[in-house]
């Protein structure tokens, strides 16, 4: 089918929507959108035919043609006929919205007119229109804007209708950062009238890891989900930095989701300092600072088993930042007093030891045409260097003397000589510039 | 080795404006007024601008601006920031930003934006907005680098709002905002330069955060980054240039994101901006921090 068919006559074109509102209607449950192709179409609907036609249940309408394909809450659009679709979309939602406008200015003016029960069709053409167009353009700002003017009129706007929508538009466009907006935008505007949002914060939690495991190292998914952090309680905080570890652990290369995870903790140890979290909440997960070292430890198994994976050693920079700063030498959660030179020279001292073992099991490893072995010495090295200008500078502690053979200048020069000019400027003392 | 195959991208960008009628460019109408920006500098930075008809695209760019000040990404979309900061963008390029009423993008990029203002992207564009419109004394200066400093994460990067995860994308707009605003040396430059030459991957490309694949568009966000905290040195260029080289469709013209993908004029402009920035012969010397090429940045800045 091409442009120039006379099934894109304009007549047939708002037909088109028509039926997609109709599907729409039928089944607001539908939670996935794709779009097919015609060939796939075809053999979709020929396999439901095979399968009988025992299909529909209530409130499900069975689309045996060529357009659009409707099954257990999944829809599919023809590629073929998107662009009409978009064109008389696009056309009734703009029309749509300067009457809807108009009016609403007009009755700005005119005080004496009710707004809250004025123009309900217009409304409706609005928000069944820019329905239709998301769904075809997920970033059409205005589209988007105008169902954010129709809500913020009315008090009674159904919460979970529009994160549907969001969602389903996230389904085929998970990136589509005007979606992730327009859920914290309605998030926000329940907050303001519920109590506990914990439910939704757990289920857009969800929402935000199914996203996750199709769309790897979605900035914008994990961003929305971090920003959910501030909407959790601590317990909530908690649950989900335990919760997540199996996931994380399937997915070692998302480097978002374990900056998730430091955020989660930061925002644990932030409540721990501020004396905000109830005491059978911290013994009921251990002490803060044995989630710290679990953490660690977990890390650890993870580095030697997954080899050269980036965003564990990234992880393990912040780790060790915080242990050696919070942890010192207080028996349980963290020490806020200044700790003894000395001691904390020790504890520093042996934490390191620790570490520069771990590196240089990194760094003899045997040659693989499965592993990653290079990358593994690289990211070890650097993160010698990054303990090195983050932690050691502001101790006595000598790294070159712990390493033995080689010094620390001399290891990162055999790994990666072309870097030389880099490894020099990092080594060098570090300055107030920051 | 491959060269800039420069009059096929002029050619790429010029046939992609007239291409309207296909899904696939119908749902980038929204955002026309940034596809205007990049086609139009690429043109500029490739010393073509004048192929382009320069009253109807001005007069184009006129119609999306509404009563308040702001552009939509097209006519009769709502305004957006994004759009506005193409706009005066484009405009710039054709020395044409006098046609603007100074009090309504004061209150567009100001007044509004102040109230609204969410991640260190929307700084930027702010920045750079009333920088170019010679209004960068009206804002706090020091309150807007105190909020960038806020995205300064423990990596050195920055993220998107404070404590989000550093992204090239990000690091950008915010030594981008502080660049402008005279306050790189709140920027610690070795440790951000590191993290910001560990995007480059074995094939030359740079990558957006760690261990995502090179793309062109970071050749930008990288790239420019690097240029203005001095550490350039820290990336193989050499490397770049070819890997970005390798991306373009010697055929048809146009960049893609990385070799063999399909090509758009959103990486056809960044890779062309990048290899100016990397000082490829035959490409006009680009801003690092404004992304418009230097002489049209001297002339609104120094000329008036």
């Amino acid at each position: 089918m091409t442009e120039n068919d006379p099934m894109c006559s304009e007549v047939e074109t708002f037909d088109l929507l028509d039926q997609l509102h109709q599907i729409l209607d039928c089944d607001p449950l539908i939670d996935e959108l794709g779009f097919i192709h015609p060939s796939q179409l075809m053999m979709l609907n020929e396999g439901d035919s095979r399968l009988g036609s025992e299909l529909s249940t209530t409130g499900e309408v069975e689309r045996k043609n060529n357009i659009f394909w409707s099954r257990e809450h999944k829809l599919g659009i023809s590629t073929d006929y998107l662009l009409p679709l978009y064109k008389a979309a696009k056309h009734k939602f703009m029309d749509a919205y300067e009457t809807y406008k108009k009016h609403f200015s007009l009755s700005l003016e005119n005080d004496n007119m009710d707004s809250s029960c004025a123009f309900p069709e217009i409304e409706d053409e609005v928000m069944k229109n820019s329905k239709a167009l998301l769904l075809l353009s997920s970033d059409f700002g205005t589209a988007w804007n105008a169902r954010k003017l129709v809500i913020s009129k009315r008090e009674d706007f159904l919460i979970s209708d529009e994160l549907l929508l969001s969602a389903l538009v996230l389904s085929l466009a998970p990136k589509s950062e005007s979606s992730w907006n327009y859920r914290r935008w309605v998030i926000k505007r329940i907050a303001r009238r519920c109590s506990t949002l914990e439910d939704i914060v757990e289920k857009e939690s969800e929402l935000v890891e199914k996203i996750a495991e199709k769309s790897t190292m979605n900035y914008r998914a994990w961003n929305h989900r971090s920003w959910l952090i501030s909407y959790m309680t601590s317990e909530q905080a908690l649950r989900e930095l335990n919760v997540n570890k199996h996931w994380a652990a399937l997915h070692v290369t998302d480097n978002s989701c374990f900056h998730y995870r430091r955020k989660l903790m930061l925002r644990i140890l932030g409540d721990v300092s501020h004396g905000k979290v109830a005491d059978t909440c911290i013994t009921q997960f251990g002490s803060l600072k044995l989630i710290w070292k679990d953490e660690v430890d977990w890390n650890e198994v993870l580095i030697r088993r997954y080899i050269g994976r980036e965003a564990l050693w990234l992880h393990r920079r912040f780790l060790s930042v915080y242990w050696v700063k919070h942890f010192g030498t207080a028996q349980h959660g963290i020490s806020p007093l200044p700790i003894e030179k000395g001691n904390k020279d020790n504890h520093v001292s042996v934490f390191i030891d620790n570490e520069v073992n771990l590196v240089q099991d990194c760094l003899n490893l045997p040659d693989s045409i499965f592993e990653d072995v290079q990358s593994q010495a690289i990211h070890s090295a650097a993160y010698l260097l990054w303990l090195n200008r983050e932690i050691l500078s502001s101790s006595t502690i000598n790294l070159d003397q712990k390493l033995g053979a080689d010094d620390l200048r001399t290891l990162l020069n055999k790994i990666c000589p072309e870097k030389i000019t880099v490894w020099d400027s990092l080594l060098r003392e570090k300055t107030d510039a920051c | 080795m491959v060269e800039l195959v420069a009059e096929k991208h002029a050619q790429y960008i010029i046939s992609v404006e007239k291409k309207k009628d296909t899904f696939e460019s119908v749902v980038m109408e929204h955002l026309r007024m940034n596809g205007a920006y990049w086609g139009l500098t690429t043109l500029d930075l490739l010393g073509k601008l004048q192929v382009v008809d320069q009253d109807e695209v001005i007069s184009w760019v006129m119609e999306c601006q509404h009563e308040s000040g702001g552009f939509g990404g097209n006519v009769g979309h709502d305004p957006h920031i994004l759009y506005t900061l193409s706009a005066v963008q484009v405009l710039a390029l054709f020395d044409k930003l006098h046609v603007l009423d100074i009090a309504k993008m004061l209150w567009e990029c100001k007044m509004k934006m102040d109230l609204f203002q969410e991640t260190c992207g929307e700084k930027l564009i702010q920045v750079c907005c009333l920088s170019l419109l010679h209004q960068l004394d009206k804002i706090d200066v020091e309150k807007a680098v105190n909020y960038i400093v806020r995205c300064k994460n423990l990596d050195g990067g920055f993220g998107c709002t404070p404590g989000g995860e550093s992204h090239a994308g990000q690091v950008f707009c915010c030594v981008g905002a502080l660049a402008i605003m005279g306050s790189l040396h709140h920027v610690d430059k070795d440790l951000l330069g590191w993290w910001l030459c560990e995007r480059q991957v074995k094939s030359g490309g740079l990558n957006g955060r760690p261990e995502k694949l090179p793309d062109v568009c970071y050749s930008w966000w990288v790239l420019s980054s690097l240029i203005m905290i001095d550490r350039v040195h820290w990336i193989d260029k050499e490397k770049l240039i070819k890997f970005i080289l390798d991306c373009q469709d010697l055929e048809k013209g146009g960049i893609s994101d990385r070799p063999d993908d399909a090509v758009d004029v959103f990486h056809t402009y960044f890779g062309v901006a990048g290899l100016s920035l990397l000082q490829y012969p035959g490409v006009k010397a680009v801003d690092p921090a404004y992304a418009l090429p230097v002489d049209v940045v001297n002339k609104i800045l120094i000329g008036w």
